[in-house]
């Protein structure tokens, strides 16, 4: 006999018109769903089970490595992480500096980078169709470079005796200046490292284009009905701005928002070729700290445990961020 | 039948889309296999008894250099000529690879039975019970401490076991690139006799060194980057009478550690170097010797190959300078360099085993090996004969070296040395150099770091 279940399974994926779509589109993408389950699921099951255990590659274990001499240690890493004290072990130490300089780093790139971005969109806006093209081109080839590209260029400007920006300083000094960008600790600027802010502007540069690209978009995507129903009341182009056009795509920023500060979160190609996290640990970041002790030094239990901690905090400030920043505007 | 074709298409090309998408990334290491060069060259053989003969294959697993490879092809052909039933397979990785594949082979059981390693992996892999012990028919640890060289055969004891046989002798401190076209130009002299006391490096090195409105052009001795720093702050401790690294603790917060950290800041404060301006981020010591932004380098020999298709003037003025010694002799420490193990898993250890010793203990391959690969020697005879003119006369800067080879001491068992010299000594050594921390806050830094490493 049959049952409601299987009745109303033979009539979604068996028989009739419905079906045969259901069962195309089941055959079409379910090798790619066992290929993403298998390579994609079962390594981040594997990388978080990891940050329970004291594991290294070069050590015997047993089943995927686990046991034997990778032990179990449960949340060890995670206490270890709670110990602020001077004696602390170096992993640990510089695990709360690539906290701080994450959030540092984060906190500044984020509104930079609106800061930059949204006016840079209005202008483009502002300009005549035919130049609009060239100029949206122009400041988005950058994205399009990459990273190691971008951070060898800036690493050559901020060079100490041969880079750009000491010769451009040099010529208004009227001599020779060596001022080392990245790598002298001493440098600083309302108590954040030099070095860093060298990296936020070569990240900046790179990044820029990407948001702008879609203030740009969002901007566009006002209705001229609303902008003329404004101006016939009356509106100047501050009201404009502030009471129509930004609360408009305020959507828009909320997401680029987001999407910034996930993207700071995962900075690394820049500052590894830039400064590999010098000088003195100054521009030493999460995810830098986590690729030198996976790889560089086989500690993938602690490795794995940062990772996760990396995690949490970036869907932790992501969902703040959403809630802060959500608006019920609708048009 | 249409529908039916046009679903089997799709799934195909899904399936051949999530196999091969992402170009190199996405596809695992490739292993570069010479098993055909190595098989063709098999003299050929007739007759009954060679078919009854069973033949053996060696695999052979080394990281991808095209002089060591060139070496290791030219020894695995000579042993196949004289034992023909022998056939490699001969596979090579990209350097990062290499690490990456030897660490999921070797727990998986998958690896080959020959493994070319740096002396200072051996241990954390006999950790994980992957390496066989050399056996005594091969040669007895008594005798390998006694015909090896102490710094290459370091590594490959663990708990008073021998695990594998170096090659290559690999040093990063002792002498340095030295410029002669820059000295000539400036009139330092005192390299000529060599340098009796660190004053007369410091004389030419003042002199070789130009700065221009305080900025540093030029260094006079190069000696901040990792390597080459962290190298000479233990050698110049060794030489000073201390021994940093005894059964299992690290101590360097001694007389002698303030005697070594006073001579390096010596060099800095006399005008050699500016460590703001030179370090591994900038100024990289070969790069910054080769464009003659140093007139003087710490680096280790194999800089010269590297550096000499693009700088061939540079390349043509260098010689090695050795370096004075604060000590009755010119103690110094280095790492383990490339050698050969054998898995434990291989199920042809003896032919394996008997390989290496082909390779490796006899005198003559071992120098043969040393002169494809531009590589100092391990094996102590090969310090002077024959074997010593020739590497000489193919590489001329390598003399200097052949004479302070026997001080070398290996620079310990460290369970991660790389952590100890990168994320520690080069660091904190810098720092202090940079006059960002006292003598005695950086020897506290670095001996505390460096014994938690232990526990």
């Amino acid at each position: 006999m049959k049952t409601k279940t299987s009745q109303r399974f033979l009539q979604r994926f068996v028989l009739g018109r419905d079906s045969a779509k259901k069962r195309f589109i089941a055959g079409t993408i379910s090798p790619l769903v066992l290929y993403m389950a298998f390579w994609t699921v079962f390594p981040l099951l594997w990388g978080f089970a990891l940050a329970f255990f004291e594991f290294s590659p070069r050590r015997a274990g047993g089943f995927l490595g686990f046991g034997g001499d990778n032990p179990f240690i449960g949340f060890g890493h995670f206490m270890s992480m709670l110990n602020f004290s001077a004696d602390s072990p170096l992993e640990v130490k510089q695990f709360h500096i690539a906290i701080r300089n994450t959030l540092l780093f984060a906190g500044l790139v984020v509104p930079l980078n609106l800061i930059i971005t949204l006016p840079l969109a209005f202008m483009i806006e502002s300009v005549h169709e035919r130049v609009k093209g060239i100029y949206r081109t122009l400041f988005f080839l950058p994205v399009l470079a990459p990273s190691v590209g971008v951070a060898i260029m800036w690493g050559f400007i901020f060079h100490p005796q041969r880079g750009l920006l000491n010769a451009i300083i040099g010529k208004f000094a009227g001599r020779l200046v060596g001022i080392h960008w990245t790598g002298d600790p001493n440098l600083a600027v309302l108590g954040i490292p030099m070095a860093l802010f060298a990296i936020i502007i070569a990240y900046l540069w790179q990044d820029f284009g990407y948001n702008m690209v879609i203030f740009i978009a969002a901007l566009q995507g006002i209705p001229e009905s609303i902008k003329d129903a404004a101006r016939i009341d009356g509106v100047n182009w501050w009201q404009m701005l502030t009471r129509i056009i930004i609360p408009l795509i305020s959507p828009t920023i909320l997401l680029t928002a987001i999407l910034t500060l996930i993207s700071a979160f995962q900075v690394f190609d820049i500052i590894q070729v830039m400064t590999d996290g010098g000088p003195k640990d100054q521009t030493q970041v999460l995810l830098l700290n986590i690729y030198n002790y996976a790889f560089r030094y086989q500690k993938m239990g602690w490795a794995a445990a940062v990772s996760i901690v990396m995690f949490l905090l970036v869907l932790s400030i992501s969902l703040f961020q959403s809630r802060v920043l959500r608006t019920e505007w609708e048009y | 039948m249409t529908k039916k074709l046009l679903i089997l298409f799709m799934l195909m090309a899904t399936l051949l889309t999530a196999c091969g998408g992402g170009g190199e990334a996405a596809q695992p290491p490739e292993a570069e296999e010479s098993s055909q060069s190595a098989e063709s060259e098999e003299p050929a053989q007739a007759g009954d008894e060679e078919s009854a003969v069973e033949k053996v294959t060696v695999r052979v697993w080394t990281h991808q250099n095209e002089s060591f490879n060139a070496g290791y092809q030219a020894l695995m052909d000579e042993y196949s000529s004289l034992h023909p039933e022998v056939e490699f397979l001969f596979e090579t990785f990209d350097y990062d690879t290499y690490i990456q594949t030897l660490q999921t082979a070797l727990p998986a059981g998958t690896e080959a039975d020959v493994l070319v390693m740096f002396g200072s992996w051996v241990c954390s892999y006999v950790e994980g019970g992957s390496l066989a012990e050399v056996p005594a028919s091969v040669i007895s640890l008594e005798d390998a401490r006694s015909q090896i060289l102490g710094a290459p055969i370091g590594g490959y004891v663990c708990n008073d076991k021998l695990y594998g046989i170096p090659q290559e002798f690999n040093i990063e401190y002792g002498a340095v690139l030295f410029n002669t076209a820059i000295a000539e130009e400036v009139g330092a002299t005192n390299y000529a006799d060599g340098w009796d006391t660190w004053d007369e490096v410091i004389e030419d090195g003042q002199k070789m060194a130009v700065s221009q409105d305080g900025v540093m052009m030029r260094a006079g001795l190069n000696y901040t980057a990792s390597d080459g720093l962290a190298t000479m702050f233990h050698s110049v401790y060794l030489q000073y009478g201390g021994q940093y690294l005894e059964d299992g603790t690290y101590t360097v917060n001694t007389p002698e550690g303030v005697q070594t950290l006073e001579l390096m800041e010596r060099l800095k404060t006399e005008g050699l170097v500016d460590p703001l301006l030179y370090s591994d981020e900038e100024n990289w010591v070969g790069d910054s010797y080769f464009a003659e932004t140093s007139a003087m380098g710490l680096v280790g020999p194999w800089a010269i190959p590297e550096y000499s298709g693009d700088y061939e003037d540079v390349a043509a003025a260098t010689i090695y300078a050795l370096l004075p010694s604060v000590g009755e002799t010119p103690d110094f420490a280095a790492a383990s360099g490339w050698g050969m193990s054998v898995s434990a898993n291989s199920e042809v250890q003896d032919v394996a085993w008997d390989f290496v010793k082909f390779a490796t203990l006899n005198a003559d391959n071992a120098a043969e090996f040393n002169l494809a690969s531009g590589t100092l020697p391990a094996l102590a005879e090969n310090l002077s004969g024959s074997n010593a003119d020739s590497l000489v006369a193919e590489f001329p800067y390598f003399e200097p070296f052949l004479d302070i080879l026997e001080y070398g001491q290996f620079e310990g068992a460290f369970p991660d040395r790389d952590f100890v010299w990168y994320e520690v000594t080069y660091p904190e050594v810098l720092n202090f150099l940079q006059g960002n921390a006292t003598i005695e806050e950086t020897l506290q830094n670095i001996e505390s770091a460096v014994q938690a490493s232990f526990e």
